[in-house]
């Protein structure tokens, strides 16, 4: 059997800007409060025309789990690491919190983690992948926007919706391949 | 003096069930511990612990949505949403998923607290539950000896399920003031179209084809199934007009935005139907077989033209003509949405008939994509008998409003009434969960209605500003450490949910049931029989001519019958209205004195430099209950001003800036921001910050309330509060 490759293709037309994605991510995942913490965020996009004509679009957002990680490239310790499955990993006792990784980053999808002491960041819940659930974000997303998958599997919903739509990725021109996927 | 009216209590008992318990429902298979990263010896291996998932209900809103419940060791850890949960399509919104803060939230009320300072001052005193409620029964009592039963109200909130025992309580102690939510909320909603469909449908938001919404701005104020559902158009049918005098989610994912000019819904709903009508895109048929009145309708519309709804609501004939042709073109699949709160202005019954006389003429009832009577899930009720008392009055807010609600009460209402003893003397009040002074208009009313108090006893989970005032506050269990009743909730595909404990409760904190039942003690025999139960025998009571209920949700987490609406029960038989058919004319508005067809009439003009204040709910909080939760207040730690840009610079007023609003109740501080998703002659503010309890430490000091600048209107007809009359000036602090 092919190697899995994770990736989450998200149709942005249905964010509302609810920010339960966030939220839920905050708490399945331990991420500090009150310091602006985030493995996950939701941007609205600078508002378009003036009043009375206006429009506005949500942006959710996290790490892009790149093909080619400059995160993984600058880390001194080889605490940044990409899994079989393509999850970018920070171990957190390798870390030595030099935060090369979180200016290399392209995303800005790093925070340092005071309470763990680590560079800390999206791993697509792979605590819930293993026993087989899909990340929180992914789940708890009242319009879902998101759908999580393997794109290795060209049976999968997410190789289905890249086949079917047209599809961007973040930064493209920055060479780190993302596999997070825009649906245009 | 109180007599107690011999009355045989003949209780239909329903117990006999003594023996029976709940056990705990837990999701079939256990989610196992990770250990394939462990494994590697990158992470240290997770340590086993007794791990629970546990079905039971968000509390965090009035959608009351499927929770799974991870708990460890003791501990919840995350609330999931439950992927059978259909009324909410498997989700949780960020409010849920914030739930465990309510538990592990350093704020929490811990112990009963007796004050020992002035009232506001916000010195308390622990008490133990056996001193705090002799008090308040003594306290209580005193009060009933001295102005009859009737001066006590009893001020509740819903959806915690144990809303109901509370509301048991005030019956059987005997006052007949009960004041709940509604008019603060969707009272006129249910008044408008009850009179003319002789119920309040809901709206097939998932198959109409088109839409229009005024101000229920469902992105943000989250409904369950509705703001899911207006998203899942299928292949682009689906179109969305929005009107809202500000640009909010549902207007970035509208078809059309239209800001009108608050307080016009009505002109635009008229001359819709002056278009449908004049140009004949009704449903003759059905107008002809179902409903009553459509030939008064049409001479009463030809006033409402388009030309003149324009000059009303700021939105172009031309476009109205257009919403009106393609709306008619739709029908059935099409709705006007009427929402949930619609407590805008004081014409907002009339508003909301006009609404439905629209739906009704385009032949949308009770077929698929249109408006549908709602179902619900059938539960065995508790039987209860109250004492009597003979010298007990009607409602003080008795005859205030053509149509008040006997168990709801008008809060507008009760609250003038109180303070002026009109007719007679309120001095002790009993508050379940319901943050008063941060939702009723005119928070320093409420302060004085509060002031003249004898005795004030609120139960709570956190310290809010209705507690700060109290005398004795007493702290409730969460809604993720009680078992709860089941509940029937209501709508196109109904379902039943109920609530387990997650983990025992802490401190000393009690449900509600315990609460009621010691009271009911400390109020004699006859109160106290009538709580003579557990939960458990009263859930297996709900449940005994329908055990596959509770059955489902042991199993599932929720009960429903059907998945699927199943549509036209009601269609061509007799509606629950006088003439048994849709009323466009009313005749029992006629002889009350109202409208029998609603009649226009224009806002006040907003002179210059006054602006009209809009409140509005978003998908952060809940009211008043939740801005202080660390995960929410994250998000948004403060409530800020919107100003129109342009408004802005006509004032010399910048963005980011301190402003004082000025009502003429009241003077809030907050931060301004200037955008252009506002009408320039309008401001908004997000309700549920400038509190004045210090005990809700993250949002104490923080932004404005919105309760303090609104004054007292209300609708005559449902006694539904009016929230956009108020008219502020912005100047910088
Ligand atoms: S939960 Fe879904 S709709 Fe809400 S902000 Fe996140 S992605 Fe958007
Ligand atoms: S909409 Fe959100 S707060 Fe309301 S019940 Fe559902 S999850 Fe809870």
């Amino acid at each position: 059997m092919k190697t899995k490759r994770y990736a989450i293709v998200l149709d942005t037309h249905r964010c509302i800007d609810c920010k339960a994605c966030t939220v839920a991510c905050k708490v399945e995942n331990n991420v500090p409060l009150g310091k602006e913490n985030y493995r996950n965020w939701v941007g609205a996009d600078p508002l378009r025309g003036s009043y009375p004509n206006l429009g506005e679009s949500y942006t959710p957002s996290q790490c892009q789990h790149c093909s080619n990680p400059p995160c993984a490239h600058v880390c001194p310790t080889s605490a940044t690491t990409v899994s079989p499955d393509g999850i970018v990993h920070v171990i957190d006792h390798k870390c030595i919190g030099c935060k090369y990784c979180m200016t290399a980053c392209p995303y800005n999808a790093r925070y340092y983690n005071e309470e763990i002491e680590a560079v800390d960041k999206c791993t697509f819940c792979t605590q819930r992948i293993q026993v087989g659930r899909i990340p929180a974000c992914v789940e708890t997303c009242p319009t879902k926007v998101r759908v999580f998958g393997d794109i290795n599997d060209p049976n999968s919903e997410v190789s289905q919706l890249l086949a079917e739509n047209p599809s961007r990725v973040l930064k493209e021109a920055q060479g780190t391949k993302p596999n997070l996927y825009y649906l245009i | 003096m109180s007599r107690l009216i011999d009355k045989k209590l003949s209780r239909r008992r329903f117990l006999g069930l003594s023996t029976c318990t709940l056990a705990t429902a837990v999701v079939g298979s256990q989610v196992k511990v990770l250990r394939a990263l462990a494994s590697s010896g990158d992470i240290t291996a997770p340590v086993a612990g007794d791990e629970k998932n546990i079905f039971t209900t968000c509390g965090m809103c009035v959608n009351k949505c499927g929770v799974i419940a991870r708990v460890k060791n003791g501990v919840i850890e995350k609330l999931d949403p439950n992927p059978n949960f259909i009324k909410s399509r498997a989700m949780l919104c960020a409010r849920g998923n914030a739930g465990i803060k309510v538990v592990y939230d350093p704020d929490r009320l811990k112990y009963p607290l007796i004050r020992t300072g002035a009232r506001g001052e916000g010195k308390f005193r622990r008490a133990s539950w056996t001193e705090a409620l002799d008090l308040v029964a003594k306290n209580l009592n005193e009060i009933a000896d001295k102005h009859t039963r009737a001066g006590v109200m009893f001020a509740s909130t819903e959806g915690t399920y144990q809303d109901h025992f509370f509301n048991q309580l005030a019956e059987c102690f005997g006052t007949p003031n009960t004041v709940r939510h509604p008019t603060l909320c969707l009272s006129s909603n249910i008044q408008g179209f009850s009179a003319t469909f002789g119920t309040n449908p809901t709206p097939d938001v998932l198959n109409a084809d088109y839409i229009i919404m005024s101000g229920a701005n469902r992105s943000e104020a989250l409904i369950t199934p509705d703001s899911i559902d207006l998203l899942k158009g299928d292949g682009g049918r689906r179109k969305l007009i929005y009107l809202d005098p500000r640009f909010t989610k549902t207007a970035a994912k509208a078809d059309k935005w239209f800001p009108i000019k608050p307080g016009t819904d009505m002109a635009f709903i008229l001359a819709m139907i002056h278009v449908i009508v004049t140009e004949e895109l009704y449903d003759h048929d059905y107008v002809k077989e179902q409903t009553v009145g459509f030939d008064k309708l049409i001479s009463h519309i030809q006033q409402y033209t388009p030309e003149w709804a324009e000059g009303e609501t700021d939105i172009h004939a031309d476009a109205i003509r257009r919403v009106a042709r393609e709306f008619a073109m739709a029908a059935p699949k099409s709705v006007y949405y009427h929402g949930r709160r619609s407590s805008f202005m004081s014409n907002d019954t009339q508003m909301r008939r006009a609404m439905a006389i629209l739906n009704g003429i385009v032949g949308n009832w009770d077929t698929k994509g249109g408006m549908i009577p709602n179902s619900g899930i059938k539960l065995a009720k508790h039987d209860y008998i109250a004492p009597w008392y003979d010298d007990v009055p009607d409602r003080i807010d008795a005859g205030s409003v053509s149509f008040l609600s006997e168990k709801d009460g008008s809060w507008p209402v009760v609250q003038e009434r109180v303070l002026a003893a009109n007719p007679y003397p309120i001095k002790g009040m009993m508050v379940y969960k319901q943050n008063i002074l941060a939702s009723v208009p005119d928070r320093a009313k409420t302060l004085k209605m509060m002031e003249q108090m004898d005795f004030i006893c609120t139960i709570d989970i956190a310290m809010s500003d209705t507690a700060w005032y109290s005398d004795v506050v007493l702290p409730e269990a969460t809604y993720l450490e009680r078992l709860d009743p089941i509940e029937s909730l209501g709508g196109i595909v109904p379902v039943a949910v109920m609530r387990q404990p997650c983990i025992e409760a802490m401190f000393e904190s009690k449900p509600n049931l315990w609460i009621m039942q010691e009271l009911a003690t400390r109020f004699g025999e006859e109160v106290a029989e009538q709580f003579n139960f557990t939960m458990e025998e009263y859930i297996q009571h709900q449940v005994k001519d329908n055990p596959a209920i509770l059955a489902a949700l042991q199993e599932k987490g929720v009960y429903f019958d059907r998945t699927e609406p199943v549509y036209g029960t009601t269609r061509g038989k007799k509606l629950k209205t006088v003439s048994g058919k849709i009323e466009i004319f009313s005749q029992r508005y006629a002889d009350k004195g109202l409208d029998p067809i609603p009649v226009y009439t224009s806002p006040e003009t907003i002179p210059a430099g006054k602006f009209r204040l809009l409140v509005g709910r978003h998908a952060i909080f809940t009211h008043g209950t939740t801005a202080n939760n660390a995960y929410l207040h994250e998000i948004m730690p403060e409530n800020t001003l919107w100003l129109n840009t342009k408004s802005a610079a006509g004032q010399g007023l910048t963005n980011g800036m301190l402003v004082k609003v000025k009502s003429p109740v009241g003077e809030e501080t907050l931060r301004l921001e200037v955008t252009d998703k506002i009408r320039p002659d309008s401001v908004y503010m997000a309700h549920g910050f400038g509190v004045l309890s210090k005990g809700l430490s993250n949002i104490y000091g923080k932004g404005g309330c919105d309760a303090a600048l609104i004054e007292t209107r209300y609708c005559p007809i449902s006694g539904n509060a009016a929230l956009h009359e108020t008219l502020v000036e912005v100047v910088p602090a």
